[in-house]
């Protein structure tokens, strides 16, 4: 939206020729823009220009909903509001299971099972809505080249020996996982960036990543000035694709985080890196 | 009538000519008529008279404010302003110790900032204010509508619904003890469905929705004029990111700040914003301030920072004109935003003495 180009904001052309000499050539570029400006850089007068913001404003604008709306149009759909987990305990302090169109955070300290977890979801993610899942593929983003396909096969057998009763069924399941292995932060958010064309041309109904912490710990050095600034940004860059992305397809997205120590009331710089407090500007 | 020309809100072009022309005050170019003056300047006939209907119109307008007009003026003495604070509703939090600190509740025509680490309860209070707007006026609410725009897709439908559902209930308790008759007419348009579909939604996924919305908003609010709040749920949000230029950021939360505070005013709503937080690393330790800088922090006139301590929630008012520093404890149970215990029948004579419009309420069955 932010880069929808003038002309398609209903602008006359001559007044889009005219702004694109000053370089303004987008909504983002022209709604940046005090007042004043506006009238020097289109030579109108004050209402005038008033009135093309609001012209502009309409072009970029997000559409009305009351709650009344939204409600209904998630009554009639309440099976695929969430991915049951099949914990029972779990699924029943979630109120379902992990919820359809919002981001959720797994954190915990090494070896609890994050990992196997994302693992298991993903299989659950394949399973047919009959059986409780999302008929359809996964994506799994792995920064630690933790994934392991033997594993995961392992899981679906003695989990569904019944759904799982051939090679076939398994080799089917593994082919709508689709995993991508990506080590700098840099390539997570690029990978991210284009996952909208992958979901709907692959069908996904599940992103995995695992984990957003190990790329961030590994690239940013929070004892060194900026880093800081830098590293909120690459976070909040990924977050808020991801949020579209989740609420665009209504599908869950599961990222994992790790465990680090808050000294209370030690210098911020031995406190560190993706403490769960930070991270949760990713998820709900 | 003195004004001169360069003040004037014409066109760049048009002004430069004016002034090339020798023209210096209003009343030169009220004198000198529209054909006179498109012969002067080289401009068409329609043009010079849209342009002397310009200045006819702001010499007007300047007029009126030096006589003491009403209209676009925003003058009034105090005693008239007190008269309006004190005949102005407020917004209420359902949590008693929450709307004491604050005077009431929500004030209306003011901004309230809403700061906290995540998962504190902030958009739990936005929620749960959002349904409070609409409560009668016989009940002790203001009866109005709330826009809600949402930065963070944090916004539970579903949540609203147990709060508004809650509410609904608690004024039914309060009319089946009470049996007064405006209070059962008033129920019969406070439900669940209307409460819903008053509250309007809009999800902006960047900062330049989340301005062209605003800039929208005043038309907004002309056709719906019952509207008396507006939530912008996660305003750090979509600044956090994209912004390598530090001061093109000051200058749209500024802006965005100034048609704020004018909406607030004009169409008599709280504005109310929530923050996230930041660390402030310092010499030899860090804390936890609101984000967006120290600008931002001159823009909301109150401001309230959610906190924990250990597991308990705690609300600190750190920045008000008219109420001291104080900080309570909240709770947020499956009915919304609470007090942590039940509050004592002392608290709801304390509530007519502040609030005139507030009929007494027996004391609290809920929680």
């Amino acid at each position: 939206m932010a880069a929808k180009k003038l002309r398609r904001a209903q602008l006359s052309q001559e007044m889009c020729e005219r702004l694109s000499r000053y370089q303004i050539t987008t909504c983002q570029d022209f709604l940046c823009l005090s007042l004043l400006e506006l009238m020097k850089v289109t030579g109108q007068s004050y209402c005038e220009v008033q009135k093309l913001l609001c012209k502009v404003s309409r072009a970029c604008a997000p559409k009305m909903q009351t709650a009344y709306e939204m409600k209904l149009r998630k009554s009639v759909n309440p099976s695929s509001a969430f991915l049951s987990t099949t914990l029972h305990s779990l699924d029943g302090v979630l109120h379902g299971g992990v919820p359809c169109g919002s981001l959720t955070e797994i954190t915990s300290p090494p070896g609890c099972g994050k990992t196997q977890f994302c693992i298991m979801v993903s299989v659950l993610a394949t399973l047919p809505v009959s059986m409780g899942g999302l008929d359809g593929a996964v994506i799994y983003i792995d920064t630690e080249s933790a994934f392991s396909a033997e594993r995961l096969i392992e899981i679906a057998a003695s989990r569904f020996p019944t759904y799982f009763d051939s090679d076939e069924k398994l080799f089917c399941m593994t082919r709508s996982i689709h995993l991508y292995r990506e080590l700098t932060c840099c390539s997570v958010l690029k990978r991210i960036m284009s996952l909208e064309e992958e979901i709907i041309s692959k069908n996904v109904k599940l992103i995995v990543i695992d984990s957003v912490a190990s790329v961030v710990r590994k690239e940013f050095d929070t004892k060194l000035q900026g880093n800081l600034a830098e590293r909120s940004n690459f976070l909040t860059r990924g977050a808020s694709v991801l949020k579209y992305l989740a609420e665009e397809f209504s599908i869950p997205v599961i990222l994992t985080n790790q465990i680090t120590t808050s000294l209370s009331s030690g210098p911020a710089i031995q406190a560190d890196l993706v403490s769960p407090a930070d991270d949760l500007s990713l998820s709900e | 009538m003195q004004r001169e020309v360069g003040t004037l809100p014409l066109a760049p072009a048009l002004r430069a000519r004016l002034a090339a022309a020798g023209f210096q005050t209003a009343q030169e170019l009220l004198d000198t008529g529209p054909c006179g003056l498109s012969k002067e300047i080289g401009i068409s006939r329609e043009e010079a008279l849209e342009a002397l209907q310009v200045v006819r119109q702001e010499c007007h307008g300047d007029a009126a404010r030096t006589a003491g007009g009403s209209g676009a003026t925003r003058r009034c003495t105090a005693l008239e302003l007190l008269e309006e604070e004190q005949s102005q509703g407020f917004i209420i939090t359902f949590c008693s110790a929450l709307d004491n600190i604050l005077g009431g509740g929500v004030q209306l025509t003011k901004i309230t900032e809403i700061c906290g680490a995540p998962g504190v309860g902030k958009t739990q209070l936005c929620m749960q204010l959002a349904v409070d707007v609409q409560i009668p006026e016989c009940f002790g609410g203001v009866a109005g509508e709330a826009v809600f725009i949402d930065t963070e897709g944090s916004f539970m439908v579903d949540r609203v619904v147990d709060i508004a559902a809650a509410c609904v209930q608690h004024c039914h308790l309060i009319a089946e003890a009470q049996q007064e008759e405006d209070h059962r007419k008033a129920l019969e348009t406070f439900s669940l469905e209307n409460i819903l579909s008053h509250i309007y939604y809009f999800r902006c996924r960047d900062y330049v929705e989340l301005l062209a919305q605003v800039y929208l908003l005043p038309e907004f609010l002309s056709e719906h004029s019952k509207v008396r709040l507006v939530v912008i749920d996660g305003i750090a949000f979509p600044f956090r990111h994209d912004f390598e230029d530090l001061s093109l950021r000051t200058r749209l939360l500024n802006g965005l700040a100034q048609q704020l505070i004018i909406i607030a005013n004009d169409y008599k709503s709280a504005v109310v914003l929530t923050n996230q937080m930041t660390t402030r690393i310092g010499q030899s330790q860090s804390t936890l301030v609101p984000a967006l800088g120290e600008s931002w922090g001159h823009a909301a006139t109150v401001r309230l920072i959610f906190h924990w301590d250990n597991s308990q929630r705690l609300a600190t008012l750190y920045k008000s004109p008219s109420q001291k520093e104080s900080t309570i404890a909240y709770h947020i149970t499956p009915h919304g935003f609470r007090d942590v215990q039940p509050p004592a029948a002392a608290h709801s004579t304390e509530g007519t003495e502040m609030n005139p419009r507030k009929r007494p309420r027996t004391e609290e069955e809920k929680q």
